[in-house]
């Protein structure tokens, strides 16, 4: 096991170091700091991005909407997957919902939130509506899709039903959550950086985007690139610490 | 007799399937229900379990009776180790206290103790079973249904799982039914054998078996025969 993850981790310095290379050499080819930035020049508008007095309240702003936004999908999903589970007619309902919000251009949901809402909110319904369809399903299909042979078991031992959603239903969704929150977080932060970008609020990491593609400072956009890659390092870090809090994964 | 079942009939949509079935099972004895596969013993066992009702005959001694089961697969809750994965059976029917001492006594019983916090994805098949008949005996029970349970082992964690069961049976009082479709397991388990017809099931002879008291080979030898004759006649 050890071995592997040795073989695992030697894998991604080699994939880190491959890109660095062909970023060098890319960024040499072109020799045009507009199309395509050198190490150099990035690391640069990173240092001027982080020196911003104001760096940290884009930052804590983009977080702030990405994590109500999740949040808000989670616990919509939760209590919408469950009751959903229980309800047939609900179950109907939701399903031409979510099928419409699945195959709705990204670009048509933007545009909608962006009349509908004001520039502060509408990141975090556009985060909300991509990645509640996702949530709602893992809901629906870790409640539908639970081991029918361990309900029987738990019927015929006479198990009481309270046991039964607690040791085995919400564990199975928590299980299947977790397989999908890595995901669905990143697309949710990406999601709300994108809504950032166009609505424009005062403070946010998309805003400040957008400023740097009106410059023609592409060296900024790498750099921003960079630090929205890192904070969805650290949120993936965050989320493996609190599966190994609640356990999660022990068991596999 | 406590426990029996009288003319029990059960029709699936046309087809019969159980047809007049009536079984005396005999306290804290097992009796094993032998039969071709798929001639519905599995559906008799879901009659005394309650799962589905008969269409008609009837069934005594079984109301509100709790009853311990022991499936074909170890139907073990894999996020649980094996100290929970008893203690959720166990739930609502004794205090915390209880089930701590009931789990401990049992994995004590069959010298499992060093296993209690490993997770069911770290146990062999031969081990999740007899973690599955240590729940079913772990569970305050007069009754115990066991439906192919050997079925998916191999050969040598069969003979394990088998020894596992008699020590536990010769420790624990219980009523057992064991169903299967093999003569070997019932010559050894059983304390009476009803062989089942095919379809529709039909009780076509009931036996004691006498091995089971004597453990004489020619005497299992002839019983097998027998079994077999009753069996590949139809």
């Amino acid at each position: 096991m050890k071995k592997y993850i040795l073989k695992d981790r030697s894998l991604s310095i080699i994939s880190n170091i491959l890109i660095i290379l062909v970023w060098v050499l890319l960024s040499r080819l072109v020799d045009n700091e507009v199309i395509f930035p050198s190490i150099r020049s990035t690391i640069t508008s990173l240092v001027e991005i982080i020196k911003d007095p104001k760096f940290f309240d884009m930052i804590r702003y983009s977080i702030l909407r990405s994590l109500v936004g999740y949040l808000f999908s989670l616990f919509l999903a939760i209590l919408m997957g469950i009751l959903s589970s229980i309800s047939k007619f609900l179950l109907n309902l939701m399903a031409p919902i979510i099928n419409f919000l699945r195959s709705v251009p990204t670009m048509a949901i933007i545009i909608l939130a962006l009349i509908w809402l004001n520039n502060e909110y509408a990141p975090i319904f556009i985060g909300f509506i991509m990645v509640f369809p996702i949530l709602y399903e893992t809901v629906l299909e870790s409640i539908i899709n639970v081991d029918k042979n361990i309900i029987d078991m738990a019927n015929l031992y006479r198990v009481d039903k309270i046991y039964i959603i607690k040791d085995i239903y919400i564990p199975n969704i928590l299980i299947n959550l977790s397989l999908v929150s890595t995901s669905t977080l990143g697309i949710n932060l990406k999601m709300v950086i994108a809504g950032e970008a166009l609505s424009q609020p005062k403070y946010g990491i998309g805003s400040h985007l957008q400023l740097q593609k009106i410059y023609l400072n592409t060296p900024g956009v790498f750099a921003w690139i960079i630090i929205i890659l890192s904070i969805s390092k650290i949120f993936e870090h965050i989320l493996k610490g609190v599966e190994c809090m609640l356990d999660i994964d022990k068991w596999k | 007799m406590k426990y029996k079942v009288k003319n029990i009939v059960k029709y699936y949509g046309q087809l019969k399937v159980l047809d007049n079935i009536s079984i005396d099972f005999a306290e804290n004895k097992t009796t094993c229900i032998l039969g071709p596969s798929g001639c519905g013993k599995t559906t008799l066992l879901n009659i005394i379990a309650g799962i589905i009702k008969p269409d008609s005959g009837k069934l005594v001694g079984f109301d509100g009776e709790d009853i311990s089961f022991v499936f074909q697969e170890d139907r073990l809750i894999p996020w649980k180790n094996v100290r929970d994965n008893i203690n959720f059976v166990l739930k609502g029917k004794m205090d915390r206290r209880k089930i701590e001492s009931t789990v401990d006594k049992y994995l004590e019983l069959v010298d499992l103790q060093e296993y209690k916090y490993y997770y069911p994805k770290n146990l062999s098949g031969g081990m999740r079973q007899r973690i599955s008949i240590l729940r079913a005996f772990a569970y305050p029970s007069n009754f115990l249904i066991m439906d192919e349970p050997f079925k998916s082992l191999d050969i040598n964690n069969k003979q394990i799982v088998i020894q596992f069961f008699k020590k536990l049976r010769i420790a624990e009082k219980r009523t057992c039914i064991l169903v299967t479709h093999d003569i070997e397991e019932a010559l050894d388990l059983g304390d009476k054998i009803v062989i089942f017809s095919g379809r529709p099931a039909r009780v076509k002879k009931v036996m004691e078996n006498t091995y089971n008291l004597d453990r004489d080979e020619d005497n299992k030898r002839k019983l097998k025969m027998l079994i077999e004759k009753e069996l590949i006649g139809g």
